[in-house]
């Protein structure tokens, strides 16, 4: 049987990246921000997910953080991106748009 | 009402209920096994446990202080499974591999087995479920033979605690995957065989490209490098599988001494008729907690290292990368017990050697003119007796003369161990005027009491019938009395004027037997000696010559038992004429001739003639 379910978590997976730094583009945030801002989108089903690619993003030098006192929690970190990341982002962008062009191209012939 | 348990996630104190935190820390252990093997494992622990308490804190109050199962599960349910996230981290793994070292793994590239142990499916530590999943055969056969092999020895009890400790246990479902692997079928080992001659062929032809190309581009320092990296990269395979043979055979040479071990421990304990050393053990050792302690000091002494051996190898065949230092301070631990049993044992049973004591007991001697001197086989049972060597007949002999530590043998009767020990015969002058025999037992102990107790224990047979007394050629020690230098030797006595007959069967009973003429040992049996003045003198050893005078030629064997003929002998010494009634001597010290009926001498006193009617003339 096939599992619709896996091909969409795999879709999500892979533009993942793009919305986070996405995200950041817009202003440094803390994965509970990010996390709000993904829900909105229905683009993260579990918060798991998010961490282990902050971390990754954070080891590959796109991203950087810095420490925040939180008055109601623990501290929080704040993500920001970094100049690779602002140029890798661009990048991304652009295509993202090619595939979305392309892909809907291909939709479209199909129907 | 229900108990609450305080806790300290990410700096922030929670009071949580106890089954709900039975369920968070689970779940915690859960992520952490996911993650201890990705890049930055700890740092997304951190972040996760840090976003976890800032929805735990959403979730309390000042009027809802505690966290309960809901909270707990609304927490999982919006962090998710982990094995809904966790693919990230075994993905980010392989990515960086991937960009690093050239090996381009497809992605459909199954995980590669592993040796766990399943704890899912355990009877005791999962061992056997572990070792059924790596070959991928059902469990109930391991099962079997493990059970089958508890036979022998307890082999498989020894190598299932082995295999135990050595052994993770597969934990996160990686693990478990990895436990469970690719079925390892004909196809799949043919399948990875090309695939690896395929990826080398691959490496092989990328290596050659870049060679060229540096040559073109005229790179020396870069080929260089490129070279050292692909000597150091086959060296590294080479050293793999060096490995891996090291590892075979730590385990073989490890299972081979630990049978050995084994059997010779098993064997002492249940004290079989198998192991001569074991009884040898048994009869040095003060008493049966001693001997266990020496016996237990050497499994232990011995042993640790045999396991560490086994266990060292299993871990080098099997990758397995994790290390418990627990194992190897016990296994240091119990290595020094052994090593402080054995010195305990060692220095209490060298104790016991630490006096002598001789005692001496009186064997009463009908008193004789001539005594016959023979000696009686101790009557043993030479299937039951443990001879150390198989050369029995040289062996016999060579103990019988030495009376060093291997003068000592091991018989038994009816299940009952005794030590046998050669007997050994001297013949002094008495002072006394009377024929006396004296048994002196000698043995070791920790005392001069337990010594002499332990001599008097000594048990020892001579008979007499009429003017014949049989020595036993062995004397017995009972093995509770074990071995202690045990020694036992008969002292005859004789007076002036008594003769003694040595018959042939005290050859190897007598040792340097002080006579008159110096006659070796060997030449002192089958003969009369009489007791003078000076020690012992031959009576019929007329024929012979003393061993200093020894000329070949002239030696001529006579039989001196056959008196009936005469016989004509001429040495250096002299000439010795044997006749039927009389014997004419002619030596440096004049002429002497005996006849029954008379004695005539000639010497530097002038001629002196005796008659039985007393004519001197």
């Amino acid at each position: 049987m096939v599992n619709s379910e896996n091909t969409k978590a795999q879709m999500r997976k892979g533009v993942l990246e793009l919305c986070i730094l996405s995200i950041l583009s817009q202003g440094d945030a803390y994965p509970t921000e990010i996390i709000e801002k993904l829900k909105e989108t229905k683009l993260v089903v579990v918060e798991g997910t998010l961490y282990p690619l902050l971390t990754r993003l954070k080891n590959t030098g796109l991203l950087t953080y810095r420490w925040e006192e939180s008055t109601s929690g623990p501290p929080r970190k704040y993500y920001m991106l970094t100049e690779i990341g602002t140029t890798y982002l661009k990048e991304l962008h652009l295509s993202w748009y090619e595939l979305v062009d392309a892909v809907n191209k291909t939709i479209n012939k199909q129907d | 009402m229900n108990k609450t348990v305080t806790i300290n996630i990410s700096g922030i104190i929670f009071h949580i209920e106890e089954d709900a935190f039975d369920k968070l820390s689970k779940y915690l252990s859960t992520i952490k096994g996911y993650f201890s093997k990705a890049d930055g494992g700890n740092e997304i622990m951190s972040d996760i446990e840090a976003r976890i308490a800032e929805m735990l804190q959403s979730k309390t109050s000042a009027v809802k202080q505690v966290v309960l199962m809901s909270d707990v599960d609304f927490v999982m349910d919006s962090m998710g499974k982990p094995e809904e996230f966790a693919g990230d981290a075994t993905e980010n793994t392989t990515t960086t591999e991937n960009t690093d070292n050239y090996t381009s793994t497809d992605d459909g590239e199954p995980i590669k087995k592993r040796l766990y142990r399943d704890g899912d499916s355990k009877v005791v530590g999962g061992v056997c479920s572990g070792i059924a999943a790596y070959f991928d055969v059902d469990v109930v056969w391991i099962r079997i033979a493990m059970a089958l092999f508890t036979f022998a020895f307890g082999m498989s009890l020894w190598v299932y605690i082995i295999l135990w400790i050595a052994i993770p246990e597969a934990k996160t479902t990686t693990e478990r995957l990895a436990m469970k692997g690719e079925k390892a079928d004909i196809n799949n080992i043919s399948k990875a065989v090309k695939e690896e001659a395929e990826h080398l062929r691959k490496r092989m032809e990328k290596y050659g490209s870049e060679f060229k190309d540096m040559a073109s581009r005229n790179a020396p320092r870069n080929a260089v490098e490129r070279t050292v990296d692909f000597i150091g990269d086959v060296l590294r395979n080479i050293g793999r599988v060096l490995l891996k043979v090291i590892g075979v055979f730590m385990v073989i040479i490890g299972v081979i001494f630990f049978l050995g071990l084994s059997s010779s421990v098993f064997g002492l304990s249940f004290m079989t008729n198998s192991s001569n050393g074991g009884e040898w053990i048994d009869l040095l050792l003060l008493d049966g907690r001693d001997f266990y302690l020496g016996v237990l000091g050497i499994a232990m002494f011995v042993g640790v290292p045999v396991i560490m051996l086994i266990y060292g190898g299993v871990k080098i065949l099997f990758k397995i990368k994790y290390s418990n230092r627990w194992v190897n301070l016990s296994a240091g631990i119990v290595w020094l017990f052994g090593f402080l049993m054995l010195l305990y044992v060692g220095i209490k049973t060298l104790s016991d050697f630490n006096k002598t004591a001789k005692v001496r007991e009186n064997f009463s001697v009908i008193q004789k003119d001539t005594l016959y001197l023979k000696m009686h086989e101790t009557p043993i049972n030479s299937l039951e007796l443990h001879e150390s060597d198989d050369d029995e007949e040289g062996e016999k002999n060579y103990r019988r003369h030495s009376r060093g530590d291997n003068d000592y043998m091991i018989g038994s009767n009816n299940g009952t161990k005794y030590l046998l020990g050669h007997a050994q015969l001297n013949v002094i002058k008495s002072q006394t005027g009377k024929i006396e025999i004296v048994i002196v037992k000698e043995a070791k102990g920790g005392n001069k009491s337990s010594a002499s107790e332990r001599a008097k224990n000594i048990s020892y047979v001579i008979s007499q019938t009429d003017s014949l007394i049989e020595f036993d050629n062995l004397f017995k020690v009972n093995n509770a009395d074990k071995f202690r230098v045990q020694d036992l030797m008969i002292i005859v006595k004789l007076p002036v004027g008594k003769a003694i007959y040595l018959d042939k069967s005290l050859e190897n009973m007598i040792y340097d037997l002080e006579n008159v003429t110096n006659t070796y040992d060997g030449d002192m049996i089958n003969r009369r000696w009489i007791m003078t003045e000076n020690g012992l003198k031959c009576i019929d050893c007329e024929g012979l010559i003393s061993v200093g005078d020894h000329i070949n030629g002239l030696d001529e064997e006579v039989d001196p038992n056959d008196e009936s003929k005469g016989n004509v002998k001429i040495s250096v010494n002299g000439v010795d004429i044997n006749a039927k009634d009389a014997h004419i001597q002619v030596d440096s010290n004049g002429v002497n001739i005996n006849s029954v009926e008379s004695k005539m001498t000639i010497d530097e006193h002038g001629v002196h003639v005796k008659t039985k009617n007393k004519t001197k003339l």
